[in-house]
């Protein structure tokens, strides 16, 4: 399998090898950013061990439970004979990664780690840190084994420290980081407006950052690195101005909503259907008098309560009202496109049928359709960036579980047919979890 | 100087707001050497955006503005000017890498676009970062980070199922953008340092959010595996699992996934709970009159004990979660503490404040690191960069000066 994008140029990380020790979605992203520009990802997984929340939410769903989607989405609601392989949590994220089982408990599956350890660049992890220490994860042996290693990891709470060994998902860093301080209606408990979800990916973004800063260092000094990125560390740097704002104010910034410093009125209004919602920016007096236009309202346009900037921030809810008695009646798209051809700063919500019927997309380009061999053909949200002189598209679906293992094992670790086989038959290398794995 | 691993990269930074300088500063806090262009007079427009230090606007003074901007340096070039553009080139021969996040467009019309850039510098890249991309149909729409996380963004996941979706806070939507820009600006670095080739790299809100994992893209393929849309759970969605209100007049988050549930019961001291085999199946005590039940025994037991306790007793128990910290409880947070995380940054203005750390610790390194180099008054490198930088004798800097091309 070649990794090339079919355009004739190289992809930037072609030749880069990474091991990939991820779980959930944090680590995944880091793993999945890399890949899309050529690095080659394994991961490195086991037929005796299933994570939580990767390849599913369990190993083998029930119908009942799949029905209720209380695992993830699989095609058809069928988790099939191989669940793993049909999840549609994992299969998002692992497109163009590779899959090698092995079972690091035990000491010769260990052997076999240290021998990718030293034909591989890097590793990238998020797990909880004690995780790790048990499955022989350490700069200080991986350092030994491979000196010019880049080891990335991306802890919820950091490698040290009191919250070291705690067990948190990505809205509860954000808790954690503060940022459900500032999150939320105006007005509201912290108990009443739901969750967040972006501390995940900011992690993710940052292991790549990570591992590309390692490469350089190892390419200007010969050595390798550690690198190591708390998870909600790194999220307090999206709350900068907070932070800085209650050291020099003594403020705590409460909760705004949906509203805005700079721009009045800005919020979601309801539209026409079930959960259908558009929100609206207005920065000057010539968008709020487009709006009225679109709204038919030119008795608003010559309102005083919203002739200024400072006069609709005093009338905002006045403003609210307004929007929202034209809002539900409108499709949330067809509004969107009206207000941006009018010069006002809207957009709809779109829920996943809108977003894959987006014609700005389309022609971008932006989905992409990938064959699995046990899941079919879908369309997945494609390459996240694109680079002028270097077209580059997803290679292939989501490996199988197992699926590389002849490869790794073979091609790359260099064992033979019969040692391949002995591997087979103690269950490292396999493609099916341990049957009382639920 | 500390080498840091960046400490061999040459950032032209033509950016501003938000997205762009906050690009700037991951790569900054990696070592690489920023060189900030702001315009003359006012500078950057987060330079004029709340909060600020004490209340009152100027352009020296804003939150935004000194956390974005740290290992910075700034100087003030008019690209409308013949000699500004002059100036930009020569430090984009200068560069290895430039940031930008004007409106798609505006650097061609400058003459300083991705062909001129390269002229100068065949191994140059340049990421520029917009609202939609350099392409497409919406490519010129208006947009704010709320319109395009809306459009782009989870935010049908986020905030109460009761009400409407509700964004995350601040600017974090464009602090993901920024992030995204610097891992893009590495990754494709060094490719161009292999092939003697640079890039354009085409950075945007739009499909940068739309390509967000967690639920965006996990529902996207969902849609596409099951044909189902999704909607705003709630914090609670199994039993135990919740923000709850504590004892000391907080609150703290909790997800108890099923294999943790027994300990959940045992450690609000239900042990009995366990006795009982209805207890025990997880699809019985997800009904709705059980799970009422059992989160009312868990908010009363929250209700009882402080954050702190409760802390401990999760991590005992093996259940998700933390506490819901405000901004001075971050500040005083145990752990952050014993991390020595937050640093401690003095300016002329505002004098000594507390900054977010470095999100990053190596091996190579020691920590605490030295703090971030405060960020640029506007202007204030502008002759160390033309003079050190670019080797301008001080008769072309006064030249420069004179025609108002740089200040």
């Amino acid at each position: 399998m070649t990794t090339g994008n079919g355009s004739g140029k190289r992809l930037p990380l072609e030749g880069i090898r990474i091991l990939d020790f991820t779980v959930v979605w944090a680590g995944p992203y880091a793993t999945q950013l890399l890949s899309e520009w050529g690095a080659e990802v394994i991961r490195v997984e086991s037929t005796k061990f299933f994570p939580s929340t990767t390849r599913g939410g369990l190993a083998r769903p029930s119908p009942e439970l799949v029905r209720q989607g209380g695992s993830g989405g699989y095609p058809d609601y069928e988790p099939g004979d191989r669940p793993w392989n049909r999840a549609a949590l994992f299969n998002v994220h692992a497109r163009n990664k590779r899959s090698v089982t092995m079972d690091l408990t035990r000491p010769e599956g260990q052997e076999v780690f240290e021998r990718l350890l030293k034909v591989s660049d890097g590793l990238i992890e998020n797990n909880a840190p004690n995780t790790m220490d048990r499955a022989g994860v350490s700069w200080e042996r991986i350092s030994e084994i491979n000196p010019r290693f880049i080891l990335v990891r991306l802890p919820a709470f950091g490698l040290t420290g009191p919250y070291r060994a705690y067990r948190t998902f990505g809205s509860h860093m954000e808790a954690v980081s503060g940022h459900y301080s500032v999150f939320g209606y105006p007005g509201a408990l912290a108990d009443e407006s739901g969750t967040s979800l972006l501390a995940d990916p900011a992690s993710g973004v940052s292991g790549a950052m990570a591992f590309m800063s390692g490469l350089r260092h190892r390419r200007r000094t010969g050595e390798g690195l550690q690198l190591e990125c708390a998870t909600a560390e790194n999220f307090t740097g999206y709350l900068g101005e907070y932070i800085l704002d209650y050291s020099m104010n003594g403020r705590l910034g409460g909760y705004r909503g949906n509203r805005d410093l700079v721009y009045a009125p800005q919020g979601v209004y309801p539209c026409a259907g079930e959960d259908r919602w558009l929100s609206i920016s207005v920065g000057t007096d010539e968008e709020w008098r487009a709006l009225c236009g679109v709204m038919g309202r030119d008795d608003l346009a010559a309102d005083e309560r919203f002739a200024t900037p400072e006069a609709r921030r005093a009338h905002h809810d006045d403003a609210d009202t307004e929007i929202l008695t034209w809002s539900i009646f409108q499709d949330p798209v067809e509004a969107m496109q009206q207000l941006q051809a009018a010069g006002v700063a809207a957009g709809a919500i779109l829920n996943e049928a809108d977003a894959y019927a987006d014609p700005h997309l389309r022609e971008r380009e932006y989905f992409q359709t990938l064959e699995h061999p046990e899941a079919g053909a879908h369309e997945y949200p494609g390459v996240l960036w694109s680079a002028e002189r270097t077209p580059n598209r997803l290679r292939h679906a989501a490996p199988r579980l197992g699926e590389d293992n002849e490869y790794v094992y073979k091609e790359l670790l260099g064992y033979s047919d019969e040692e391949y086989a002995h591997f087979v038959e103690t269950e490292h290398a396999g493609m099916d979890y341990d049957p009382s794995i639920p | 100087m500390v080498d840091l691993p960046l400490s061999d990269v040459r950032v032209l930074d033509l950016s501003w707001h938000v997205a762009g300088p906050y690009c700037t500063r991951v790569l900054g806090d990696y070592g690489a050497d920023i060189v900030k262009v702001e315009r003359p007079g006012q500078g950057d427009p987060a330079r004029l955006m709340p909060p600020f230090f004490e209340d009152e606007p100027g352009i020296e003074r804003s939150a935004l503005f000194l956390h974005l901007n740290t290992n910075k340096r700034s100087i003030a070039i008019d690209l409308a000017s013949e000699g500004g553009r002059e100036t930009a080139l020569r430090l984009a021969g200068w560069a290895d890498v430039v940031i930008e996040n004007f409106s798609p467009g505006t650097l061609d019309d400058l003459g300083l676009g991705y062909e001129a850039l390269s002229a100068v510098n065949p191994a140059i890249v340049v990421t520029s970062i917009s609202n939609y991309g350099q392409s497409g149909p919406y490519r010129d729409w208006k947009g704010s980070e709320l319109t395009i996380w809306g459009m782009g963004g989870p935010m049908l996941y986020t905030g109460s199922p009761d009400r409407e979706p509700l964004k995350t806070a601040g600017h974090t939507p464009a602090y993901q953008v920024g992030a995204t820009a610097a891992a893009a600006t590495n990754i494709a670095l060094w490719g161009a340092d292999a092939s003697g080739e640079g890039d354009h790299l085409d950075v945007n809100f739009f499909e940068t959010f739309m390509g967000l994992i967690d639920r965006r893209t996990t529902s996207l393929l969902n849609y596409q595996y099951t044909g189902e849309t999704s909607g705003r759970p709630p914090a609670g969605q199994t039993p135990g699992s919740g923000i709850w209100p504590t004892g000391d007049d907080g609150f703290f988050f909790t997800t108890v996934v099923g294999p943790r549930w027994p300990a959940m019961a045992e450690m609000i001291g239900h042990p009995e709970l366990l006795e009982d085999d209805n207890w025990l199946d997880p699809a019985w005590r997800g009904q709705e009159e059980p799970m009422a039940q059992f989160q009312a025994l868990v908010g009363e037991w929250m209700r009882n004990h402080s954050k702190r306790e409760i802390r401990q007793a999760v991590e005992d128990a093996g259940v998700y979660g933390g506490p819901v910290n405000t901004i001075s409880e971050l500040l005083t947070d145990p752990h952050f503490t014993e991390r020595a995380f937050f640093q401690t940054i003095d300016h002329p203005t505002t004098g000594p404040q507390t900054y977010a750390g470095r999100t990053y610790r190596s091996s190579a390194h020691e920590w605490p690191p030295p703090p971030r180099q405060r960020a640029p008054l506007l202007g204030e490198h502008t002759d160390e960069i033309l003079g050190e930088t670019l080797g301008l004798d001080a008769a072309a800097i006064a030249g420069l000066r004179s025609t108002g091309a740089v200040s």
